[in-house]
């Protein structure tokens, strides 16, 4: 499934990013590698996102969100 | 400290020292190298505060040492201008140590930095700053085996409370003096001894990559050896090679493709954060506590649904206190200046001065500085209000709310921030518009932003809109500054309509922690502000209101009481018609307004000046300025239209400056100013036009 999926309150897991290189590092060297946790903490209808990785929160836009691969982590 | 510092001025010096404090955005950076400089560098709980390096001094221990402080910054790649700027600048000779700059609270995220900061080969001292904030939490920072990770000194402090600074100061000059650190106790938890040779990394740095990473930077690390001998760090720049890093590649060209075909970014990336994983579950304590209280917050402000309407109440709080509280506040100033006028004036008289020069500073001097000083307390009420809002921690969490109303102007909620400054002051607005990435973008901020009704626009609403609009006077003013959104969110829109200009920039923006606004981060904000102010009502309008007076009381034929007869009313009569069309046919208020391109509040002073009201904002004042408006057939309509040809018009000389500095263009800042100065017209000949069909 994709992150914008993602509802709010539940855990994903990164399996991949498909976006432009550029955005693909920006969002690793911020921690959002693969296998990595993320948090669904808010999620606007249309795909916009404040999620929580490593500890930190980010909010990203459905541009983003839509583009990445994630599978639920079953708590 | 004080103390201790001053003893240590008296010493010889032992030489000059320059340490360079970096960190990720929000780490507290900004506070903590305040906190050394006494500098009263701008701080906001957003990203992007440090948009150039700023510098500053300080003698410790017989040093002369120089801190730099370099923008907020996630990376060390050469992606982003900052980053790139950063990176050569700790690469220089010109750094002798590091402070990287670590917030404690997110421990995992900020060590990412500090592990590339490592790689650089510089000696790099680690202040845990935000300690408090991980206490509070119920976790704990295993002080001993941190440093022993890293391999080198964590000194904890607290930039808020001003704790461990000379603890960390001392770190970072003992550290320059002990350039080669002992050994780093460190193994991986599963090592794998797949190499074709033998490695001794282990003993030498703190990141150190799997067996075939390690291999590859061997390689490439003794390629770089004979091809150039002395290069700096040859480690670091084949992991750099590595990574595929143009910068590095286009400086020490050597042919690698046998070694690694790709870049291997993505590896070294996810290498550094599962060390880094690493490092947080043997060093950190209970982390499983969750920081409650923001989450609950942001569950209401960041609502899908009262996200919007929460926004607009605070904005509508802030603009109430700011007309409320300042007004009262304003009661006492103008007393003042009545007191100071009036003992001016029979001092003048006294000394026997002649009537030219008693005019010159009653009528010119106090009215039009004495007129804006009396809106001191609304501007501070203002920016009061902005700063406890930045470092809240809630600005950034606009980006969000508005993001799918930017998203139809094609922008990121991002864009907005600058657009939010604006209502305090539209020139740190347009730097702000730097954060954004997409140069499009940012030329279509630029544009915009000058229509958010800054601070300065303030003194001409509440004056024109509380002479002609009563107990109406607070929606009068209001309605300015939706106005104002709404011509800038409008303009943003038909760009992006008819130009299909539009980034495909996602939003990405950090949400900090919500925390109680610093008092000195606060006071340092608004101080700032008041005194620029202050310095503007100093010098610029001072300037202007001299000049206005003299055009106004001497005219071709000499010194005249009759203003109409002086050289403003010429030069007013002779562009009035331009005028007519939009309800300000009247040569005085054409005078103001281009007197008001120096400053915003500069068209109030002028008016005062023009129409010889020494304290405009009072009763008395307003009452004597309402009767001549009033002979002129000047009403309620005309003050409507003025109020909206104010707010749209070009804010300030400044703003052109800054416009042209930020876009590198002169054709675009001129541009901007014709298109202002254009749609100021349009709308004020829109509300007149309907305005005297209604009326």
């Amino acid at each position: 499934m994709k992150l914008n999926e993602g509802i709010s309150g539940c855990s994903y897991r990164v399996k991949k990013l498909s976006l432009p290189l550029r955005l693909t590092l920006r969002l690793e060297v911020l921690g959002m590698t693969g296998g990595t946790d993320v948090l669904v903490m808010n999620n606007k209808s249309h795909g916009t996102m404040i999620i929580k990785i490593r500890g930190t929160r980010f909010a990203l836009g459905k541009g983003i969100t839509e583009n990445i691969e994630v599978e639920e982590v079953k708590s | 400290m004080a103390k201790m510092t001053e003893a240590k001025n008296r010493s010889v010096s032992k030489g000059k020292l320059t340490v360079a404090f970096i960190g990720n955005p929000n780490c507290g950076k900004t506070t903590l190298f305040n906190a050394y400089t006494g500098a009263n560098l701008k701080v906001a709980n957003w990203p992007g505060v440090t948009v150039e390096k700023v510098e500053g001094s300080m003698r410790f221990q017989g040093y002369d040492i120089k801190l730099v402080d370099l923008p907020g910054t996630y990376s060390l790649t050469s992606y982003t201008m900052e980053e790139s700027v950063s990176r050569d600048f700790i690469l220089s000779d010109d750094v002798d140590v590091v402070i990287d700059v670590v917030d404690a609270s997110s421990l995992e995220r900020n060590l990412y930095l500090t592990l590339q900061l490592l790689e650089l080969g510089k000696p790099v001292v680690v202040a845990l700053n935000m300690m408090d904030i991980v206490e509070k939490r119920g976790m704990e920072i295993d002080l001993h085996r941190l440093p022993e990770m890293l391999g080198a000194p964590v000194i904890p402090v607290s930039a808020r409370k001003r704790k461990g600074l000379e603890v960390l100061i001392h770190a970072a000059v003992h550290h320059n003096e002990q350039r080669h650190p002992d050994p780093l106790i460190h193994e991986h938890r599963e090592a794998e001894s797949e190499s074709r040779h033998r490695h001794d990394h282990h003993s030498e740095f703190a990141m150190v990559y799997s067996d075939d990473i390690e291999d590859k930077i061997d390689l490439i690390k003794e390629r770089l050896k004979s091809r150039f001998p002395d290069m700096p760090n040859h480690r670091w720049a084949s992991l750099k090679y590595l990574e595929g890093d143009n910068d590095i590649k286009k400086k020490y060209p050597i042919d690698i493709a046998d070694i690694v075909p790709d870049s291997l970014e993505d590896k070294i990336i996810n290498e550094k954060f599962d060390f880094i994983e690493e490092i947080v579950d043997e060093c950190l304590v209970g982390r499983e506590q969750k920081a409650a209280v923001t989450d609950k917050v942001d569950r209401y402000l960041t609502n899908k649904y009262l996200g919007i309407p929460v926004f607009l109440l605070i904005m509508a709080v802030v603009f109430f206190l700011t007309f409320t509280v300042g007004d009262f506040l304003s009661g006492y100033v103008e007393v003042f200046i009545d007191i100071l006028n009036t003992s001016l004036s029979s001092l003048l008289v006294s000394a026997g001065a002649g009537e030219a020069v008693i005019s010159l500073v009653c009528d010119g001097i106090v009215s039009g500085v004495g007129g804006i000083i009396t809106f001191l307390p609304n501007i501070f009420m203002l920016f009061l209000a902005l700063a406890l809002l930045e470092d809240s921690g809630y600005m950034s969490r606009v980006a969000y709310v508005m993001d799918g109303i930017m998203g139809k102007l094609g922008l990121s909620g991002r864009a907005f921030i600058p657009m939010l400054l604006g209502f305090g002051c539209t020139v740190p607005a347009l730097m702000a518009s730097r954060a954004l990435e997409d140069k499009r973008d940012r030329m279509r901020i630029m544009l915009v932003t000058p229509f958010m009704s800054c601070s300065a626009r303030l003194p001409i609403y509440i004056l024109f809109s509380e002479l002609f609009f009563g107990d109406y006077a607070m929606i009068a003013a209001y309605s300015m500054y939706v106005i104002g959104i709404a011509v800038a969110i409008g303009t943003a829109w038909f760009i992006h309509v008819f130009t299909k200009a539009g980034s495909e920039n996602s939003l990405l923006i950090e949400l900090p922690e919500y925390k109680m606004p610093g008092a000195r981060t606060v006071f340092i904000y608004v101080w700032e502000k008041v005194k620029d102010f202050l310095q503007k009502a100093g010098t610029t309008i001072f300037v202007a209101s001299v000049f206005m007076w003299f055009i106004l009381n001497f005219g071709p034929s000499g010194y005249s009481s009759d203003m109409g007869q002086s050289f403003g009313a010429v030069i007013g009569k002779y562009i009035v018609p331009l005028f007519v069309p939009i309800g300000l046919g009247f040569w005085q208020i054409v005078v103001a307004l281009i007197a008001g391109i120096s400053a915003k509040e500069v068209v109030v002073s002028s008016c005062a000046v023009l129409f010889g009201v020494s304290n405009i904002n009072s009763a008395a004042g307003m009452s004597s300025m309402l009767t001549q408006l009033s002979d002129l057939g000047f009403g309620p309509l005309n003050a409507l239209c003025l109020m909206v040809f104010s707010l749209l018009y070009v804010p300030c000389a400044a703003t052109i400056i800054t416009i042209k500095k930020e876009s590198h263009s002169t054709a675009h800042a001129a541009k901007c100013v014709l298109f202002q100065l254009l749609t100021a017209w349009v709308m004020a000949f829109i509300v007149y036009n309907v305005g005297s069909l209604i009326i």
